[in-house]
């Protein structure tokens, strides 16, 4: 096996200090590395020293060694020469690194005519058989806003490889993707890995670390605080907030106990629903009814039209055909969702103090229901005089679990409400939402892309698409 | 194809308004405007109730408003613009001498404009926050709070009564053109080097941008092939809006150094209730207007491929 | 736990490019006011004796060609260009934003109609419509403020359109709506605080638009007419006696250049690309 780079006490400083403690590790060819961690634990900036990327004001230290070269990691723009020819860096958001303007072809060509001096025409070739290798020879003439994300990723990829490197860095390349296109992009890290290359990925995705295998180093706040093969540090990790992580995966959680509703009655029933959007039959002939306290999981790949089936059972879309029922005698203001961005749910201007008054007064609500719901969803006092901007992710989507729970629901939409947040805080924020629900008797509709997550949680699960 | 539609909406309507604003002054008009009229065209020696009569007649003036507005718009559809009622000329034959040097002066000014600001304000947006870029903001900040004919005033008396370089009026010599281009093509300049620098910092700081250094192209390609591309969007685009102020300017920098065009006729016939001339000179101007903005359409549509399958 | 039910107060928080113009504009308006309140000269009453005279410890700003005292006739001007801007900027800003608000809401025909309309109007360049109106009536200053007001709503109108139509779907507004919030509170938390975040910036920039027309206007004589001071009008007038009195057609100069810099100042977006508008 040989090390096609090594990398000596890599660390990144701020004005206020060390952001990365250094740290070294190798690439080998054939053997990928991964670097695993959630938001904010330096990751990235990590992959930016490397790369020679990090923002203005920040600095690195340390040595690169790559082909017998030796680099100061703390000279800026060192890393230059690397780009494309030794080192290819994957885009993290495909769609908006390639030029709006330009064909996908020529953007992969302009690689071969200038990394490698072919002539336009043989570049040209070179091109469109790189993009046909990866199976969207039909994307070549295109603008990149005429591509689906799937082949952006594809052309991007080839884009990226066009230079001839052996060594792809790949940063956060599943961000925001569901699990078929997850495995699109392994496959194509993959690839680099068989041809004899090496991939570093960065990560806060657990599934990803698993199915790269090869090497993996877990990083906390700044520090990498456990390294080894990844199969054995995913299946005994030794330092505590690995355990953490890893039991935080949905895979890992414990099944939770189905409680089948005693109830006969329903709160909402629908039948014969189906919906079309934009000229594709999303489902049809979905019938459901939905009984006091009930958790119902809904799964099904990005685009399926999970979210538009809460939203018809709420009745914010209109059902092409069938009906949508609501139980009789109960208020409108009991049905209610929660949403996947909770800072886009949120007046954005108004502290979280002001939103929630309105909604007491509006509604006559005691005031005092309030402190005991903030405790019990642990939330700080101090975090009311703050916008929805200003709070985390996951404080706020517990705001607005708090919000709807004031209406006292009996029925409760939530649309992917954890897919923006960390494992460790996606895994409090779902039992949260289920033990509450449960002890309100209200009906819960779940919708995620994780199967994982559905199974552990939901009393019966539908499949869509 | 509904680019080109739009704009030919655009022309219809600026006809109809110019028409309509017209129809209105003219009767609007105090005293017994056949009676002025008339005597604009036969001289006021000659002139009598009869002939007086003949016009208004020719006018509709005894018509009902309704009618004589069908009338009035009805002659414009069929591009007749009447007489002058100062020079009583046809108001075709002048407006064509007019327009010539009115299209003169502002293809010099656009010409001018795009050699110093774009280029300036690229420079600028590369190297964000150095001595370029706050100098360049410092200028056109400054050019943008001067009215235009300010800024021609400045140019005549450094350069026509200080330094006795330049003619001040006038539009027998080539060298009468300079400085009333040059105070259009500064304004424009002004705005298209903010728009050019402001462009260049978002097109350098996006991530295709960053993804054409990553990829290992040498510098210099990726700014031709991805910088100026995509900067050239936008500043084409903001031609459009930047016209308005041209045609704007163009009214005020003819009348300032005496060029005879139509921004000069314009004010002139306000100056003299000469409603056909009013007529003819607006609608040749918004239809100007209409045309340099169908001009930008096509250019947008040459370099950004994405409107073509808009 | 403190009571819930406490405004927060409104709080703008000026950079230093929006403080200056903000001092440039208070300025202004205290010189141009201050007459009125403690008294000064005429500014139409002539007094050829003093024709020129340069600025004095008596009269620090001269007199002009006609003896006419500087410092009164600017004031005037002043109060004429920014009371017809503030009067202009106001009338375009509330039909606009409310007719923005209502195409977005409604969507559909509605919203082609009144888009319809701004269109045509902005057909003819803005100077052109409003030099056309004051030839109607001419000699008439409220003929200036209608023209002006007129072409001026629109990009109150198109702004507002631009920015409520996407919070009005967002997901924001449809978790009000779940929660019971009416078409009221929607506007008042959710599209108005949008709004009002920019209004600032709108404002000025009409403002200085209007200024400039004016003064355009006055400068080729189809504006208001003389004895009326007005800053346009005042150059073309100095403008013959610039050898003998550059200070006189300096000043007119100088206060239209720090009146429409002040409201660029206020009217500058903090960084390119970070507003949406």
């Amino acid at each position: 096996m040989s090390t096609l780079m090594k990398v000596q006490g890599a660390a990144v400083h701020g004005s206020g200090g060390r952001l990365v403690e250094p740290f070294s590790f190798s690439l080998e060819a054939g053997r990928p590395f991964t670097i695993l961690g959630e938001t904010g634990s330096g990751k990235s900036l990590l992959a930016q020293a490397l790369m020679g990327l990090l923002p203005d004001g920040l600095t690195a230290s340390g040595q690169l060694f790559i082909e017998g070269q030796t680099l100061d990691l703390s000279v800026p723009g060192v890393q230059k020469p690397l780009w494309g020819r030794k080192v290819s860096i994957l885009p993290q958001e495909p769609w908006l690194a390639l030029d709006p303007i330009m064909a996908a072809s020529s953007q992969v060509e302009e690689s071969y005519r200038f990394l490698r001096n072919e002539k336009t025409n043989q570049a040209r070739q070179s091109a469109d058989r790189d993009l046909q290798d990866l199976g969207v020879a039909e994307a070549a003439r295109k603008l990149p806003g005429q591509l689906s994300g799937g082949m952006a990723q594809r052309v991007a990829f080839a884009a990226a490889r066009a230079g001839g490197a052996r060594i792809v860095i790949a940063d956060e390349p599943t961000k925001g993707l569901d699990i078929a296109r997850r495995d699109e992009v392994i496959d194509l890290l993959m690839r680099e890995v068989r041809a004899g290359g090496t991939v570093l990925v960065i990560t806060h995705d657990l599934a990803l670390a698993r199915q790269m295998g090869g090497d993996l180093a877990v990083m906390l706040e700044g520090r990498i605080v456990e390294q080894g093969q990844a199969a054995d540090v995913l299946a005994e990790p030794q330092h505590e907030y690995t355990k953490r992580l890893i039991a935080a995966d949905p895979q890992n959680w414990e099944k939770l106990e189905a409680e089948p509703s005693t109830s006969a009655s329903c709160v909402l029933s629908a039948t014969g629903l189906g919906k079309t959007r934009g000229g594709k039959r999303l489902f049809a002939d979905i019938d459901l009814a939905i009984h006091p306290g009930e958790i119902i999981g809904v799964t099904g790949p990005s685009g399926s039209g999970k979210s538009s089936l809460g939203d018809l059972l709420l009745g914010l879309l209109k059902p092409d055909t069938g009906t949508v029922r609501r139980a009789d005698g109960i208020s409108v203001h009991r049905y209610q969702k929660l949403y996947q961005d909770p800072p886009a749910a949120f007046p954005a201007r108004a502290t979280l103090k002001q939103s929630l008054a309105d909604l007491l007064a509006l509604h006559r609500l005691e005031e005092a229901r309030i402190a005991p719901l903030m405790r019990r969803l642990r939330l700080g006092e101090h975090l009311l005089d703050r916008r929805p901007d200003q709070v985390s992710g996951g404080e706020l989507q517990r705001f607005s679990l708090l919000r709807v729970l004031l209406l006292d629901p009996v029925f409760l939409f939530a649309d992917e409400p954890t897919s923006r947040l960390d494992l460790i805080t996606q895994q409090e924020t779902i039992a949260l939402l289920v033990e509450l629900a449960r002890e309100r008797s209200s009906a819960l509709l779940l919708v995620s892309h994780d199967t994982a997550l559905i199974e552990k949680t939901c009393d019966r699960t539908i499949s869509i698409g | 194809m509904r680019m080109i539609l739009n704009r030919l909406l655009q022309a219809v309507l600026v006809a109809f308004t110019v028409g309509l604003l017209t129809f209105i002054m003219i009767r609007l008009l105090p005293g017994d405007v056949a009676y002025r009229i008339a005597a604009g065209r036969y001289g006021y020696d000659v002139v009598d109730s009869a002939a007086a009569a003949k016009v208004a007649a020719e006018l509709d003036l005894n018509k009902p408003a309704i009618q004589a507005l069908g009338l009035w718009l009805y002659d414009l559809l069929r591009l007749d613009l009447g007489t002058s009622l100062v020079s009583g000329e046809p108001v075709w034959d002048e407006l064509v001498m007019q327009l010539g040097h009115t299209l003169q002066l502002a293809v010099t000014a656009i010409f001018l404009s795009l050699l110093i600001g774009p280029p300036l304000g690229i420079l600028a947006g590369l190297n964000r926050g150095g001595f370029l870029d706050r100098g360049l903001m410092l200028v056109s900040t400054a050019l943008r709070a001067l009215p235009q004919f300010v800024v021609g005033l400045g140019l005549i008396v450094i350069f026509g009564l200080m330094l006795n370089l330049l003619p001040t009026a006038g539009h027998t010599h080539g060298s009468h053109l300079i400085l009333p281009a040059v105070t259009l093509a500064l304004g424009l300049a002004a705005v298209s080097a903010q728009v050019a620098r402001d462009a260049m910092v978002d097109v350098e700081q996006s991530q295709f941008y960053r993804f054409a250094r990553t990829k290992g192209l040498p510098e210099g390609q990726v700014f031709t092939r991805h910088g100026l591309r995509n900067v050239a969007v936008p500043i084409v685009t903001y031609l459009g809006v930047q016209f308005i102020y041209l045609v704007e300017g163009v009214v005020v920098v003819e009348s300032l150094f005496a060029w005879p065009g139509i921004g000069h006729a314009l004010v002139h016939a306000i100056f003299g209730r000469d409603v056909p001339v009013i007529q003819g000179t607006a609608l040749v101007m918004g239809l100007m207007f209409v045309a340099l903005n169908a001009a930008v359409d096509g250019l947008c549509y040459i370099i950004d491929p994405r409107r073509r399958d808009a | 736990m403190t009571s819930l039910v406490s405004v927060q107060p409104f709080s703008v928080r000026f950079s230093p490019r929006k403080t200056l113009g903000l001092a440039i504009l208070a300025g202004l308006v205290v010189f141009a006011f201050l007459p009125l309140v403690i008294g000064g000269a005429d500014p139409l009453k002539q007094s050829l004796r003093l024709a020129l005279q340069p600025p004095s410890s008596a009269a620090w700003f001269g007199y002009d060609h006609l003896g006419r005292s500087m410092a009164a006739r600017l004031a005037a001007a002043l109060r004429l260009s920014l009371g017809l801007a503030l009067l202009s900027v106001v009338t375009a800003m509330v039909p606009g934003i409310l007719l923005g608000v209502l195409a977005a809401w409604r969507g559909g025909f509605i919203d082609r109609a009144i888009g319809a309309v701004s269109e045509s109007l902005l057909a003819l360049p803005g100077l052109l419509l409003v030099l056309m109106l004051t030839a109607i009536v001419p000699d008439n200053p409220a003929m200036l403020y209608l023209g002006i007001s007129l072409v001026l709503w629109i990009e109150y109108f198109r702004v507002t359109r631009a920015l409520a139509r996407p919070i009005l779907q967002s997901p924001a507004v449809e978790a009000s709506r779940l929660l019971g919030f009416g078409p009221v509170y929607i506007l008042k938390r959710h599209v108005w605080p949008e709004i009002a975040a920019i209004l600032l910036r709108l404002g000025a920039f009409g403002g200085a638009s209007a200024i400039m027309a004016v003064a355009a206007l006055g400068f080729v004589s189809v504006g208001v007419r003389p004895p009326t001071p007005e800053l346009g009008l005042m150059m073309i007038e100095l403008l013959p006696y610039y050898e003998e009195a550059p200070h006189a057609l300096l000043q007119p100069i100088a206060v239209i250049f720090l009146m429409v810099l002040a409201l660029q100042l206020l009217a500058a977006r903090e960084k390119p690309g970070k507003e949406r508008v």
